[in-house]
């Protein structure tokens, strides 16, 4: 009944996105893709459920069997893949990193907050010192009980080891972290960081928590599936961990097998031959072979795809050439091409699930009239420009063709220069004035930490506008979410009028399972496989 | 020109080579020497093409989350900040000191990482290759003497065909008919997994039939062509004419007198498809996610991961040295005026 309500929550309309129209329905449900929206969906249109399609709310109602092995067959790995609960990159390091070890807090099916090892993280009055309170009664897969030395010895490791995760923790004075007891832990910041707990949520695959003394070649944690066998690149294997702490919802299968894909058609190949029985991130064209061989898992994520404009370079450094290119897009024309309409349209502003996101600006639509006029007076009229693209995520390459045709309406010639993944993060990476990226979903003030301001690691576009970074320092020293909303809205302001990201619609991710795989919810937080969530999955 | 002239035609070689050694002896000791050369320069090629590539180990491990603070402390950890002469010098003396290195995409020894590849491959190759040589010499002994018979044709064109469709397309086109599409009777890949981890190739064969086939598709036709081209013109000479005449049995004339003189070319052609296989495997294995050295150097190219590409490109040259030098002493051994000294 749980998955009922979860499906519910994740496909029904909620207040904060654009409901399902009835013709988005029709054509998802003649796609037989109607199990995304699941029961609340369809009982709010009052059409009954297709018979092409199986639904997995009624049979997940059954109870769940333990045993047997899930075989999921992932794209993105590389000869570089890890068990590093702290040094993950491609999505099947965070797959396994999600499997082996568990965060303080993490995002819930709608990427809203949800502790897992912590029971409460509560701040004092101005945000310089949090106090985490651990579940107890949790042991790790050796047998050791988890206490607040292991926070502490996992945050040194990340901060010391300048691990991905650094850079949200930069503020921490890592050595004066302090156990309170067995199972509080003191964290004092050296300035106010309202929005620890959202950026721990966020980028909770990086922060898996580890044993005192923990070991990559002997990846212990807390987490629903034990460590069994590795090798980069190619496998791993995991067993049930039958001593998991958080009992509510699985782990039921016996045995895990991930594989690495090189691509796409292996991995179909392998999913319709039988050979696995969950696949991850899908395109499109993939959805009718997946579909005759199992079920088809869309989820409307808040991960994000931007195109990315270097405002300190020519011609981005005018303002009216970033509106105007902003302007060139038709979004829905997009996301019709690249994902047959799945997905969600962006507004140039990203993190659109945050209760801070603000709703109430309008949406930005094509204007080619207006691009032209904008680009005239910049003195940018039959502009020529390269986007470098790759394969960087699902669509990417595609949606910059789309992007080129359509500047050629406003007059702008669009060169595209297509490289490998591995050129386009190398030593040009960050340096691009005009390319693409992707972006897991992350709150509001979290993704800024990380994407604009200038001392942000990951600064794509270069932003650095004074009003802005006062606007952030100011926000993460209030604790008050109201008030704290009231300034994100002052800065989303400033990223919708000015900002140097297009974002033009929140890719959807598109996953396959096979018929007797059960207990696979969608997720927002632009993650596969309901964020990877193998302890829910069982096999009927 | 029977098989037992061997022994009589080594005795006349030797006694005729006073001041150098016997043929084969001396073939193989120069192709070895100038081959040990070969992978010399082979490792430099490659260290450098690699600094020519655009990032290198630290960023391509580090993806997404290359930014600039991270790519430096990865660069200081991998030693990558050192100069590439530095570098090479490292690499070359721990090989010369029977040290592969540690790769830098994931820390573990190469050879932890490529000697099972290898040995996946050395199967896929070995199988391939007799199947496909069998299979072709068969074929084009047959189509040989129903020459210009329906038979032939059939088989003629057919592998023409074949010829012309890369590996790569007749492995998809497998997978559509027997895996995905039309049936489904057998793997689609062949990841070589088992529930504790991975597997010899030989542990799962029905993981085999396919990769096995696709390779054999493309290199029988070859194969196949010379053969039967080679039989035909030994099937018109004198001797075999000759030995018609004198009423031996059809079998006895193609096995006994046409064979061994057709057979010498098309080991020239054997060899160049093992050595095409050695290529080759790299698209068959990424199809099929066959795990190995193909699909391991398409993982290390892209992982920048120097140590590793060395090994894999090294082993894939010394094959094609040792593959060079045994086609050429089986040849030898095959066309007996050859192999006196002069």
């Amino acid at each position: 009944m749980a998955d009922d309500l979860h499906r519910a929550l994740v496909g029904g309309p909620t207040a904060q996105e654009p409901t399902i129209g009835r013709r988005d329905f029709l054509r998802y449900s003649g796609m037989g893709a109607a199990v995304i929206g699941g029961a609340a969906v369809l009982t709010a249109c009052g059409s009954s459920a297709p018979s092409s399609s199986t639904s997995p709310a009624s049979a997940a109602a059954g109870k769940p069997k333990i045993g047997g092995t899930l075989r999921a067959g992932l794209t993105g790995g590389t000869g570089s893949d890890t068990l590093d609960a702290h040094q993950g990159v491609n999505n099947v390091d965070f797959a396994r990193i999600i499997s082996l070890y568990d965060p303080l807090i993490a995002f819930d099916l709608n990427a809203q907050n949800q502790l897992r090892l912590a029971e409460s993280i509560t701040p004092n009055s101005d945000a310089t010192v949090w106090t985490v309170r651990l579940h107890p009664g949790v042991t790790f897969h050796n047998g050791k009980p988890l206490t607040a030395e292991d926070v502490i010895y996992t945050f040194t490791r990340i901060i010391t080891n300048n691990y991905p995760a650094a850079s949200s923790l930069a503020s921490i004075e890592y050595k004066n972290l302090k156990a309170l007891d067995a199972l509080t832990v003191q964290i004092p910041c050296r300035s106010p960081y309202a929005t620890l707990p959202d950026a721990m949520a966020g980028y909770n695959y990086y922060m898996g928590i580890v044993p005192v003394g923990y070991d990559p070649k002997n990846p212990v944690g807390t987490g629903p599936f034990k460590y069994r066998s590795f090798t980069p690149g190619e496998q791993s294997t995991f067993v049930r961990n039958d001593h998991y702490w958080d009992s509510s919802a699985g782990p039921y299968v016996d045995t895990l097998v991930i594989t690495d894909y090189p691509d796409e058609t292996s991995q179909v190949n392998a999913f319709v031959s039988g050979q696995a029985d969950v696949v991850n991130l899908l395109s499109a064209t993939s959805i009718p072979q997946v579909q005759a061989a199992g079920n088809i898992l869309t989820a409307a994520g808040g991960g994000m795809t931007p195109f990315t404009m270097r405002v300190d370079q020519p011609p981005f450094t005018d303002a009216r050439v970033r509106q105007a290119f902003r302007l060139i897009c038709d979004r829905p024309q997009m996301q019709d091409l690249v994902f047959g309409g799945r997905g969600t349209i962006g507004n140039d502003i990203f993190s659109p699930f945050d209760p801070e996101f603000d709703h109430s600006i309008p949406q930005r639509t094509q204007d080619i009239p207006q691009a032209k006029s904008l680009l005239k007076a910049a003195g940018q009229e039959g502009l020529s420009i390269e986007l470098v693209t790759a394969d960087l995520a699902q669509g990417t390459i595609k949606v910059a063709e789309v992007f080129a045709q359509q500047a050629a309406a406003a007059g702008v010639t669009v060169n595209l220069r297509q490289v490998t993944v591995t050129e386009f993060y190398g030593s040009n990476y960050l340096k691009w004035v005009f390319a693409q990226d992707y972006w897991y979903y992350s709150k509001y003030l979290p993704q800024v930490a990380q994407a604009t301001l200038p001392v942000s690691p990951f600064n794509e576009t270069h932003w650095d506008d004074s009003a802005y970074n006062k606007l952030y320092s100011q926000a993460i020293a209030t604790v008050d979410p109201v008030a704290r909303t009231a300034i994100a809205h002052e800065m989303q302001q400033i990223d919708y009028s000015i900002g140097g990201y297009i974002i033009p619609y929140f890719p959807p991710t598109i996953d396959g399972y096979a018929k007797n795989v059960q207990g696979v919810a969608a997720t927002k937080d632009g993650l596969s496989l309901g964020s990877y969530n193998f302890k829910a999955m069982w096999l009927a | 020109m029977t098989a037992d002239t061997t022994p009589k035609a080594r005795a006349p070689a030797e006694a005729g080579a006073r001041r150098r050694s016997h043929p084969i002896a001396w073939l193989i000791w120069t192709r070895t020497a100038l081959g040990v050369v070969t992978l010399f320069v082979v490792s430099i090629l490659i260290f450098a093409a690699t600094q020519l590539l655009p990032g290198n180990a630290a960023t391509a491990v580090l993806g997404h989350n290359a930014s600039a603070s991270a790519v430096h402390t990865l660069e200081l950890r991998l030693g990558l900040n050192k100069p590439a002469l530095t570098q090479y010098w490292d690499w070359l003396s721990g090989v010369l000191r029977g040290r592969l290195g540690t790769s830098l995409a994931n820390g573990q020894p190469v050879w932890t990482l490529v000697g099972p590849r290898l040995l996946n491959s050395l199967v896929l190759v070995a199988l391939a290759g007799l199947i496909g040589t069998v299979l072709g010499v068969g074929l084009g002994m047959f189509a040989a003497i129903r020459r210009d018979k329906p038979a032939d044709h059939a088989l003629s064109v057919s592998t023409l065909a074949v010829t012309s469709l890369p590996e790569f397309v007749v492995a998809i086109f497998l997978v559509i008919l027997f895996s995905t599409v039309l049936w489904h009777i057998l793997p689609g890949v062949s990841p070589l997994e088992s529930t504790s981890g991975a597997i010899e190739p030989w542990q799962d064969p029905t993981e085999l039939v396919l990769p096995v086939a696709a390779l054999v598709i493309v290199i029988v036709p070859y194969i196949f062509r010379m053969m039967r081209a080679a039989t035909i013109e030994a099937l018109e000479s004198d001797y075999v004419e000759m030995a018609r005449l004198n009423g031996l049995s059809p079998v006895r004339v193609l096995l006994r007198h046409a064979l061994p003189n057709a057979i010498a070319p098309t080991i020239q052609v054997i060899g160049l498809n093992f050595l095409y296989l050695a290529g080759g495997i790299v698209l068959v294995e990424f199809v099929f996610d066959y795990p190995g050295i193909g699909q391991g150097l398409v993982n290390a190219v892209s992982d920048r991961d120097i140590p590793q590409i060395q090994f894999i490109v090294l082993v894939l040259a010394a094959f094609y040295v040792v593959m060079n030098i045994v086609t050429d002493v089986i040849s030898l051994l095959a066309t007996p005026r050859r192999r006196v000294a002069r």
